[in-house]
This record gives C-alpha cells, structure tokens and sequence, in this order.
C-alpha cells in the first residue's frame, strides 16, 4: 500500500526474486549461443543470428511465463508473491526484446544505403500474404507495447494515471503477446524445417490460455455468494457460523456490484470488493494485523470504516450489515467510501 | 482444507510454506529455460554449405547485363568456362564499379562467397586489362522454355553472405538487397542442366523487376526461357506472372 508511489520498496525477497529471473534470462542466452551445431571452425550460423536468436525466444518465454503468474496466483495463493514482483519481471523481458531487435536491426537491416529503422519498415510490403507477411511489424509493435509497459511500470505511473487507466493501459501485455506469437508464427515457425520452436509456441499458447480460463471460471463462481433472499433493500447472505475467522466471502449484490464480508473476533464487517488499489479482490484476502489485506499487492483497509490506516489514504464503501432470526442480513446500499459501521457482533461468539 | 499461509507483498519474510514452494519454482525455471535453451539451440536448421572463400584476384570479361557477372576462361575445372557473380560491399550491386567495363578484360580483386558451385566476388577493385589473350566467347545457348519450382534469392546471402540468407525471416534482408542492386538468384527445387541456380533477368533479358521483392523467399512456381552463359544458367521469365507455391 501507499502514501505516494515511493512506500512499496525493496527487500530481500523482491532481489531474490530479480536475480533468479536475471539468472535464468543470463542461463538461456548464454546456453543457446553456446550450443548452437558448429560447421568448420565455427557455428553453423551467423553470431549476430545466433543472437536475435537467443534474445527473441527468450523475451518469448518470459512473457509466456508473466502471463501465467496471474492466473497462477487465483487458483493457488502460493503463487501470490511472484505476481507482486511481475513488473521486474516485464522490465527485464522488455530489455530482451530490445536486445533482440538491436540485433536485427544491426545484422538484417544494416549494410544498406538505407536507413535500418526505415529498411525496417519498407523492405517488405507484402502486406496481402500470410507466407512472406512483413512480421517484422508485429514484432515491432510487441516491443512498442512493452516499452510502454515497462516505462509505466513504476508506482509514479499507477498513482499519475489513476489505477483504472493504468490497469488498461497494461492489459496490453495481451496484445503484445498475440503480436509475438504471430511474429514467431510468420517469421520463423512457417518456414523452419524443425518443430522445435512451434512445439515451444504451441506449449506456451496451451498453458497461458487454459489457465486464464480456470482463472476466470473460478472468479465469477468460486467462493461467490448469491443473496437466499431479499427485501426492502437488504439481501439475505447466510448463516453466522457460515463466514470463517480472518477470511472473507464475496457476495454478489444484485445490480452487479460485489462486496466482501469479513469475519473477525467474532464480528462482521463489509465493505466494497475491490480494492482501491488496482480493483483486486479484497475478498480473497484476509484479515490480518486487524486490516482486511489485499491479496494482490497488500493493500490494507480497516474492517469498521474501510479506510487505510494512517498516513494511507485510500477509502472503500462500507456496507451495513444486521442478523435477523439466525440470518445475516446485508443492506444492498452501499455507503460512502470511509463510512465506519459498527462491525456486527455475532451472538455468543465474541472475542 | 490445509490452506497456504497468507503472503503480504511488502512483508520482508516469507511463510516457510510459501517459502519452500516458491524455493521449488525458481529451480524449475531456471532448470525449464536451460532445457528450452538447450532444444531449440541444438534444433538450428542447417543453412547450407554457403561461405566467405577468402581474397581473390580474378581476370576475366566483364558482362552486366541482366547483372554484373565475371567470366572466367576455361580451365581443367571448368571447361565451358566459369561465371563469377559481382556484387558490391554491404548490400550493394556492383554497377557503378562494372558499367564502364562492359564487354572488356578486367581485373578484379575483393573477397569471394561460394555456395557449391556458384561463386560471387565482392567487389574491392576492378580495373581493365590489355587484351593479351583472346576473351573467351560466353554466347548465350538457349536451353528452351522450362517451369521451375524454387525460391527467389539474393545471390550475395545466399552464398554466405549470411547464413541463413534464405526463407521467410531473411526475406525483408533479401528484398534489401535486391533493390541495391546484388544479382537475385532463383534456387530451383529440383537441378535443371545439373544446376539448381539460376541468374534471374526479365522476359527482355535486363534485371529482373523490382517486384520480385513480393516473392522473395518464398516457395515459387515461374515459366520462362533459360539460357547457358558459359556454366551459369540464366532465367529470362515473365516474373509478374510467378505464383507462390
């Protein structure tokens, strides 16, 4: 959570965690360069193929591998502390694709009379083939869009454009990657006469999909609650005994707003589902040093009023909540963002 | 449910269950792109036998017409004679140095490219040479109309001038240096008069369209006139009307 975009800093896990995805990137490089066949005295390719090579499918694998932390990370909570790092991540595989396209543009494009960024852009034009399509030019957007990414990456930019935008803006990391595929796809898997690097594409395309897909499914029904009943505003949302100590369960207001309840010391708290952050979901979290923490970035709220502690300052709405007849109950209006709400003592079950 | 301890991003500790499985998955992606680094580096297509031969100094005739070409007189190795494909540095054809010595004896010294029997030089320096000795005589002999399968090159990279110089992703490279000026050749599928290159030129005999650029490695099918120019083969073809394959 933060005060301005300066609070979330380093510690010991986050550089582990950058130096084993440096590790691994320095690993793949250093391996494929190394063992590419030789004929005569040296590889059977030119060194500065070899190169944009190596780089490429690497900057591949890495995004492939980005792509799957998210899903990874909702339907198993252990993945939760590489999603919180991914951004390093994107910035280190945005840097190998750049490697990647200093090499083509140094070996392919040069030795012209014509400039390589506008040889880039001109030598080909067959724009109307799928064999022989520029794919230079998908690539080229790839690498725009995770330029983009990466040079937003910082909290400045997540607080400057707002969370809403700058979640938009980085859903483009999809784009990117159909762009890369069809890269890869039309530059190089179409004419190879080995199936290595299809086999590869086509693993990484049957792991990213299906796991978006679970990841979904379970977000628009696991752990959902619906209403049992409802009546001048206020929804039935369950038995007491139903919510468990320090965890939360969403419930789905009619309307399509969704709010999370939680229970602790033997009380009920509610309050909007997602987090003020970047709209994670708050009831996948837990209660934790008596704040509702957010499951995607540690975001913390306060069950009785849904605001940061302070200095923080981000606010959620909070939802009233009353039992009636051994029923909880839950007013469908929500109040405005900081509002406090005495927690609901549950019968016989206080702290 | 035995559910994993709670991870909160800033924490400076991990859970040890979190920890130990998250120990697990940094070995196994740094194992995972050692292994993929390993499969697709080994699985490198092999692009052909073309090479740099070293320095060169060669005599010969000097014709540029569809492209710059050398000709060699005969010799044990080559008794029709032997073609050697001019080019200039860089992605670059050999015009403005080989124009002014059309039809006459030259010596020229650069570097060569050599993919199985085709050669090129590239171009350092080329001057004329007194006619000590007859020029050989490199009348085209016609071989009749052909339908070939294959795929348009640049001469200069696919003689190793990169390795690979050909198929789709050195087609934006090739399509360069055609339009500079390099001799685009066609490496046909199957060998015609025992040779699978072929110097391609229009249906007039001068270069071949810059609309070749469209085919440029891809797999293409083109009718035309070929033609034996000591031993190199020359395409003459309507290239408008090739079709890919």
């Amino acid at each position: 959570m933060s005060v301005t975009y300066l609070a979330i800093g380093w510690n010991r896990n986050k550089i582990f965690y950058d130096c084993v995805i440096a590790a691994a990137a320095l690993l793949y490089v250093s391996l494929f360069i190394r063992f590419v066949p030789r004929a005569g005295d040296g590889p059977m390719i030119d060194e500065p193929i070899i190169r944009m090579r190596a780089y490429g499918s690497c900057a591949f694998l890495m995004l492939s591998a980005i792509l799957c932390i998210g899903p990874l990370a909702r339907l198993d909570a252990r993945w939760l502390p590489l999603l919180y790092n991914r951004r390093h991540f994107g910035v280190l595989t945005c840097g190998v694709a750049l490697l990647h396209a200093y090499h083509v543009l140094g070996w392919y494009f040069a030795y012209s009379p014509t400039d390589p960024f506008v040889a880039l852009l001109s030598s080909n034009q067959s724009f109307a083939r799928v064999a022989g399509f520029p794919f230079e030019w998908l690539g080229l957007f790839a690498l725009a869009m995770l330029l983009v990414l990466a040079a937003t990456s910082h909290d400045f930019w997540l607080s400057f454009l707002t969370p809403p935008l700058w979640k938009a803006i980085h859903m483009g990391v999809y784009a990117a990657y159909v762009a890369v595929i069809g890269h890869i796809a039309l530059g190089s898997m179409l004419a190879a006469r080995n199936g290595a690097l299809a086999m590869i594409a086509t693993l990484s395309v049957c792991a990213v999909v299906p796991l978006h897909l679970l990841a979904a499914r379970k977000s628009l029904s696991g752990g959902l609650f619906r209403a049992t009943a409802q009546r001048q505003g206020w929804i039935a949302i369950g038995d007491p005994q139903s919510f468990i100590e320090d965890r939360g369960t969403v419930i789905e207001i009619p309307g399509g707003e969704r709010a999370a309840v939680f229970r602790h010391t033997g009380k009920l708290s509610a309050m909007a589902n997602a987090c003020a952050h970047q709209n994670g979901p708050l009831g996948e979290g837990r209660v934790y040093n008596g704040c509702v923490t957010c499951p995607w970035h540690g975001f913390e709220y306060r069950l009785e009023d849904g605001c940061a502690p302070a200095p923080f300052t981000e606010k959620l709405a909070t939802y009233a909540l009353r039992l009636e007849n051994g029923v909880v109950w839950l007013d469908t209006a929500a109040r405005p963002p900081g509002t406090r709400i005495e927690p609901l003592e549950l019968p016989g079950d206080a702290a | 449910m035995n559910e994993p301890s709670f991870f909160v991003g800033y924490a400076a500790s991990l859970p040890a269950d979190t920890k130990s499985f998250l120990l697990k998955v940094a070995a196994g992606w740094v194992f995972l792109m050692g292994a993929l680094a390993l499969t697709l580096s080994v699985a490198t297509d092999d692009p052909g036998d073309g090479h740099f031969a070293g320095d060169a100094v060669l005599t010969g005739l000097v014709t540029n017409a569809p492209y710059p070409v050398l000709f060699l007189p005969p010799d044990a190795g080559h008794p029709l004679g032997h073609a050697v494909l001019l080019a200039g540095d860089g992605k670059t054809g050999a015009q403005s140095q080989s124009l002014s010595l059309e039809g006459k004896r030259a010596k020229a010294s650069g570097y060569m490219l050599k993919r199985g029997e085709l050669d090129m030089l590239v171009l350092g320096a080329v001057s004329a040479e007194p006619a000590a000795e007859p020029s050989a005589s490199f009348n085209p002999a016609p071989l009749g109309r052909w339908r070939v399968t294959g795929e348009i090159c640049d001469g200069k990279c696919y003689t190793g001038g990169m390795r690979p110089g050909t198929g789709l992703a050195h087609k934006a490279c090739a399509n360069l240096c055609i339009a500079g000026g390099a001799p685009p050749v066609f490496v046909s599928a199957a060998p015609v008069e025992g040779s699978i290159f072929l110097l391609m030129a229009g249906p007039d005999g001068g270069p071949a369209p810059q609309g070749i650029a469209d085919l440029a490695g891809l797999p293409v099918q083109v009718e035309g006139d070929i033609e034996r120019r000591g031993d190199l083969l020359v395409l003459k073809a309507d290239w408008a009307r090739a079709k890919e394959e």
